[in-house]
């Protein structure tokens, strides 16, 4: 008995170049189709000058409770010799990673990436406060809610200012615009074109989590984190 | 702020360390007694085993107890029953908790059918309408006694390793994501259950120090610690060869401070080395002794706690 004679191998294949070749040729007719937002954050440490407006401004509008914080400024140590002293600020906040790591191991689904804005958010009902989120993230911004207590992080703004329409509260806050906020999925917005014409970086990119949030350096020279 | 028991990058604390010890010992256990009883040495009538009586105690309340130990320990303790009802399959935790429910089921079907005439017992005392219903279903199960005993064997050491994938999935912690973490956990997971089997039975039985089953979990202590020992040694290994912050892990784990005090103290020196040595030094009779064999299962056991906190603390020590 032959499992496979030249006959049906010659046309099973026939038949799988059809069908692959149909498939190919339909994703390439349709290149226009709409792709979903990919909000993203860009902090210019090259015009941040700590002033931490931003870190008021997110208490104030996603009501965080004292004790924790979704978003932070870290300063560096003084660089320079006196009188030409230089600190460098260093926005610590979610990445929105699009392979989020927090996501992964979340065991109830509680952690999820919003399909439609690929921010990552957090379901406080569903949360049962395990924790493996908080000590997975690489980079170290989940806390738990004093209140609700559910892991807790930056979300972008989600359900306070992104959903009225507003810009989220750190950018608006900001008074040398040293944050863009945006599609990163729109060619022509504000973030996409300052990531095309700015150096950047992002951390912890060997881990391969994809992170959302990029900096531009405070200085030229070797990037220091 | 800066302490051996608090630091910045520390989330799980001390209840899961001996959480993931007593998850060890239910693995471990359940697997030697399963053994024990494929093997024939328990005889015609194994629910007359000293060592499966007292697994039938161990196993379950070891695993109970860690379990509640985890569920306090959740900030939402009362919200434990949403991961029955909410699966992620990129999860870890999620396979675990799923792992546990089939664990369990597989360990009481098991020791319903050793035990059938005690169960059988209690159901005629309480609940005296269910007899019948009860005998027929346990000797139902007995027809499947040879698949459900592998089937409970493989859950055991799926359980064994499960605690170490658990901390393998945590890519913030070079030392915790580390592929040798199940194998180090099963390993030793497995030499506290035989250690307990022996102390529980030595301790609450009047099982000969002498008896086969006894000399059954004893011939595997040694393969075992062995094996563990150089699984510990691969994973350090690994970390020193790694480079970046892994070698960063590896200083910060081994070369100073409390933590790595516990781990050449408590884990090497107490729960690896001593116990070898007393075995290679003392004599066929001492060696027989209930004391000498408490003794030594104590250690063991002592070193696998140390493990257990030294490799969650320590762990958490370095960022990726």
């Amino acid at each position: 008995m032959t499992a496979c004679s030249r006959r049906s191998f010659v046309s099973g294949m026939g038949a799988l170049i059809l069908m692959t070749g149909t498939t190919m040729k339909s994703a390439a007719q349709s290149p226009t189709e709409k792709q979903p937002i990919r909000y993203a954050m860009l902090h210019d440490e090259s015009a941040c000058i700590g002033c931490t407006a931003c870190m008021d401004a997110c208490r104030e509008t996603n009501q965080v409770p004292q004790g924790v914080s979704r978003l932070e400024i870290i300063r560096s140590k003084p660089y320079g010799e006196f009188p030409d002293v230089k600190y460098e600020f260093f926005r610590h906040s979610c990445q929105h990673c699009t392979n989020a790591p927090c996501v992964a191991v979340c065991p109830t689904g509680a952690s999820y990436i919003d399909a439609a804005t690929g921010i990552v958010d957090v379901n406080k009902d569903l949360c049962v406060g395990c924790q493996y989120c908080i000590a997975v993230c690489p980079y170290r911004v989940r806390f738990i809610h004093p209140v609700y207590k559910s892991a807790d992080k930056c979300n972008f703004c989600r359900d306070t200012n992104l959903a009225k329409g507003k810009q989220p509260a750190c950018v608006e806050a900001c008074p040398t615009k040293a944050l863009t906020f945006g599609d990163t999925n729109d060619p022509h917005s504000a973030i996409s074109l300052k990531l095309k014409e700015k150096q950047v970086y992002r951390t912890k990119v060997e881990l391969g989590t994809d992170p959302n949030l990029y900096h531009v350096p405070a200085r030229p020279g070797e990037i220091r984190r | 702020m800066n302490s051996p028991f608090h630091f910045p990058s520390l989330v799980w604390d001390g209840p899961i360390a001996v959480y993931l010890f007593l998850l060890g010992i239910s693995a471990g256990a359940t697997m030697l007694a399963v053994l024990l009883k494929r093997s024939g040495l328990a005889g015609e009538r194994p629910e007359e085993n000293n060592v499966l009586r007292c697994n039938a105690w161990l196993a379950p309340v070891s695993i109970i107890l860690g379990l509640l130990l985890l569920i306090f320990h959740l900030t939402k303790p009362w919200t434990f029953w949403y991961l029955m009802f909410n699966y992620h399959h990129t999860s870890i935790m999620s396979m675990g908790v799923m792992l546990f429910q089939v664990y369990m089921l597989f360990l009481i079907l098991w020791l319903a059918v050793i035990f059938k005439f005690w169960v059988l017992n209690l159901v005629k005392r309480f609940i005296p309408k269910l007899t019948d219903f009860a005998e027929k279903t346990i000797d139902f199960i007995a027809k499947f006694t040879g698949p459900i005993e592998i089937i409970t064997l493989i859950l055991s050491v799926a359980l064994g390793a499960y605690t170490g994938f658990l901390l393998s999935a945590l890519v913030s912690y070079p030392m915790l994501n580390n592929p040798v973490l199940p194998a180090l956990f099963l390993a030793s997971g497995t030499s506290s259950g035989i250690a307990a089997l022996i102390v529980c039975t030595l301790l609450f039985t009047k099982e000969s120090t002498h008896s086969a089953s006894i000399a059954f979990l004893h011939k595997f202590e040694l393969p075992v610690v062995l094996i563990e020992a150089f699984l510990l040694f691969a994973f350090f290994v690994g970390l020193y060869l790694g480079g970046g912050q892994k070698t960063v892990a590896f200083q910060t784990a081994l070369l100073g401070g409390f933590w790595a005090n516990v781990f050449w103290i408590g884990v090497v020196g107490i729960g690896i080395v001593l116990p070898l040595l007393l075995n290679a030094v003392a004599k066929d009779s001492l060696k027989h002794r209930k004391g000498f064999m408490l003794l030594v299962a104590v250690l063991g056991l002592v070193g696998v706690l140390c493990l257990r906190y030294f490799v969650l603390y320590a762990g958490q020590m370095t960022l990726a």
